[in-house]
């Protein structure tokens, strides 16, 4: 028995009664758009409503479909289901989560449809509001608008991994929000390759007036943060006290060695951003491979403490 | 494509079931409910289960099934109050609920209950929209939210040490969701890093205190890991290479001076409780930055690299 499917099931019907007897003669095609199904789906989910009836459960105790010829669907004598299931407290935090983190994003509505929808689920459901902050960093609004009407755009970047400011021109794809910050995905015109830039350390952007074409920058937000395949893997020997790493970052594998060690594999693109995890573990954690790195660790403490004892 | 419905028998019984405790104006018992609907098999201690597992799916789903005592035997009887079980008409307009599809569309929250709700008010995620947000809910949240809205004290382990708290705010700050309100066994406002919970989050009874008119959660965050733990701070000096101020971050906090230097260098200078919290910070930069004193905190620090300078600790 596959449970989860079954309650799929449950919770679509549930949904989809109130909606019909709310809505009577609404289309076949329209329900099952409506509600992500086939229209084969449909027929099926409507098939199992005409099963549900009460004691005694004479003909009239049963729910009762209805199809047109011209396929609009009217369902009878379900008094017991014309409302939906209230929201779970999950559904209602998805809800406000969801509507407040879109009015957070610079440039939303503040009295609009989505705010006033949000004011009316408070209210009617006894809901207390939450606050989200996603931050506006000074280009954001820029790098938005430019993603939206595909204008190439110079900006100044400084680049964290390797220390140094860029001017590079770029074709942004997508703007998006992710671990706490808004990030840039691009084709950048300078690394002839896609890039993903954090907004906030966008110091300049310029406009150039020069369009792409639709499909030329292909970005595929949800692999914004999958680590390139070019990317090397590192594994990491960790001691107890620095476990946190593997679920801290995307690891690849994860090897218990016994004693709470662990052995992570993970993708790192930038060697410095190695260095300060390593600087951060402490003597105890160890780069296993590729055997060029065991030493980055040492070698990062060294180039630091040279600074500290000139 | 064929017919797409799992265990067709299973899902007519469950509805079956539950039209029939809407329905009754009496909580009816096992043996009657299970007499009346079809579908239940015949032998008593598998209908039983039968029955047992199809209260656990509406109850999983959201469904309140509220038990009573009933007749001389203080049997168990069940029904599903009307008033409970319905969703207010929420009076949305169609461009208010076409608003709050392209909000759980563009927002991905890494769980299903935005598309239950949406499924709920008759509409769904836009198919083929890519979020614009990603803010993943964890399951914490939901009986943290509970409580919240039904001013329940909450009891849960934090990293390793259990809590007690009056929930009087839900915040979700620079990606990661927070709990905060009265700690009772600190005596004071905390907040806690929702992702941080370890197991379950149990909820006390409702209506437990009242929360100030005027608190703001936001204002209470801390997420500077050198200002976490209880002792007294201590001033530190940091000076920060021209050009690695971005490093830095917008989460120094107002208590921090930062003040540019003849050299395009910046110095910082913030207060410090969590000494090694505040290593791992300042080691972040590398080596464009340096902690000028205290004595003891540069120390420490120097003591700290030495140690992997030196290599690996144990044999490789």
């Amino acid at each position: 028995v596959n449970r989860p499917l079954a309650q799929t099931e449950i919770q679509r019907i549930l949904a989809l009664v109130p909606w019909v007897i709310a809505h009577p003669g609404t289309p076949k095609t329209d329900l099952a758009a409506r509600f992500g199904v086939s229209l084969d789906q449909l027929d099926a989910d409507l098939d199992l409503v005409l099963m549900i009836g009460v004691p005694p459960y004479s003909p009239g105790d049963y729910l009762d479909v209805e199809t047109d010829d011209e396929d609009r669907v009217t369902i009878r004598l379900a008094d017991y289901f014309r409302r939906p299931l209230r929201l779970t407290p999950a559904e209602g935090l998805a809800l406000l989560a969801a509507g407040r983190a879109l009015l957070g994003v610079p440039g939303s509505d503040p009295a609009g449809p989505l705010a006033t929808a949000l004011a009316k689920l408070e209210a009617a459901l006894d809901l207390p509001d939450v606050v989200i902050e996603v931050g506006d960093p000074e280009h954001l609004a820029a790098a938005r608008e430019a993603a939206r009407c595909r204008e190439r755009i110079e900006i100044e970047y400084w680049s964290a991994g390797r220390g140094e400011l860029t001017t590079r021109r770029v074709d942004p794809a997508v703007v998006f929000f992710a671990l706490g910050a808004w990030y840039l995905g691009a084709y950048c015109h300078r690394a002839e390759a896609e890039r993903v830039f954090r907004v906030d350390r966008i110091r300049g952007l310029r406009p150039t007036g020069e369009h792409f074409a639709a499909g030329e920058s292909e970005f595929d937000a949800a692999e914004v943060f999958n680590p390139s395949p070019d990317d090397p893997r590192v594994t990491l020997r960790l001691p107890p006290a620095a476990a946190w790493v593997a679920e801290a970052y995307p690891t690849e594998a994860v090897t218990e060695r016994g004693d709470g060690i662990l052995d992570v594999v993970l993708a790192v693109s930038e060697p410095a951003w190695l260095e300060r995890l390593l600087l951060r573990l402490g003597p105890e954690a160890q780069v296993l491979r590729p055997a060029e790195w065991t030493g980055l660790g040492a070698e990062a403490a060294t180039r630091v403490l040279a600074r500290y004892r000139r | 494509v064929g017919r797409v419905t799992d265990n067709p028998t299973r899902v007519e019984r469950v509805l079956n079931l539950l039209a029939l405790l809407l329905d009754t104006s009496h909580p009816l018992t096992r043996d009657e409910i299970v007499g009346e609907v079809s579908g239940y098999p015949a032998q008593a201690s598998a209908y039983r289960r039968a029955f047992e597992r199809d209260k656990e799916i509406l109850r999983s789903m959201g469904v309140p099934i509220t038990v009573e005592q009933v007749g001389d035997t203080g049997e168990s009887g069940y029904r599903v109050r009307p008033e409970d079980y319905y969703l207010p008409d929420l009076g949305l307009t169609a461009e208010e609920t076409a608003a709050l599809r392209v909000a759980v569309s563009a927002v991905a929250l890494d769980h299903p209950a935005g598309e239950g709700a949406l499924m709920k008010l008759g509409s769904r995620t836009a198919p083929g929209q890519a979020p614009i947000a990603s803010l993943p809910l964890v399951p914490v949240l939901a009986p943290l939210f509970d409580a919240f809205r039904r001013r329940a004290v909450v009891t849960f382990t934090h990293r390793g040490r259990a809590r007690t708290l009056e929930s009087w705010g839900l915040t979700s700050q620079r990606g990661h969701w927070y709990v905060v309100g009265l700690d009772h066994d600190r005596g004071a406002i905390r907040a806690f890093r929702a992702d941080r919970i370890e197991g379950d989050v149990a909820i006390g009874p409702p209506d437990a205190f009242t929360i100030p008119d005027d608190f703001r959660p936001e204002l209470h965050i801390e997420d500077r890991a050198w200002m976490l733990g209880t002792g007294e701070p201590t001033t530190v000096q940091l000076v920060v290479d021209a050009g690695y101020t971005d490093w830095i971050g917008p989460e120094l906090g107002d208590d921090a001076t930062v003040e540019p230097r003849a050299d395009g260098s910046t110095l910082v200078t913030l207060p410090v409780v969590d000494r090694s919290a505040f290593r791992s910070f300042a080691l972040g930069f590398l080596d464009h930055a340096e902690v000028l004193g205290p004595a003891d905190v540069r120390a420490d620090i120097v003591e700290w690299l030495e140690t992997i300078a030196s290599g690996p600790a144990g044999p490789a």
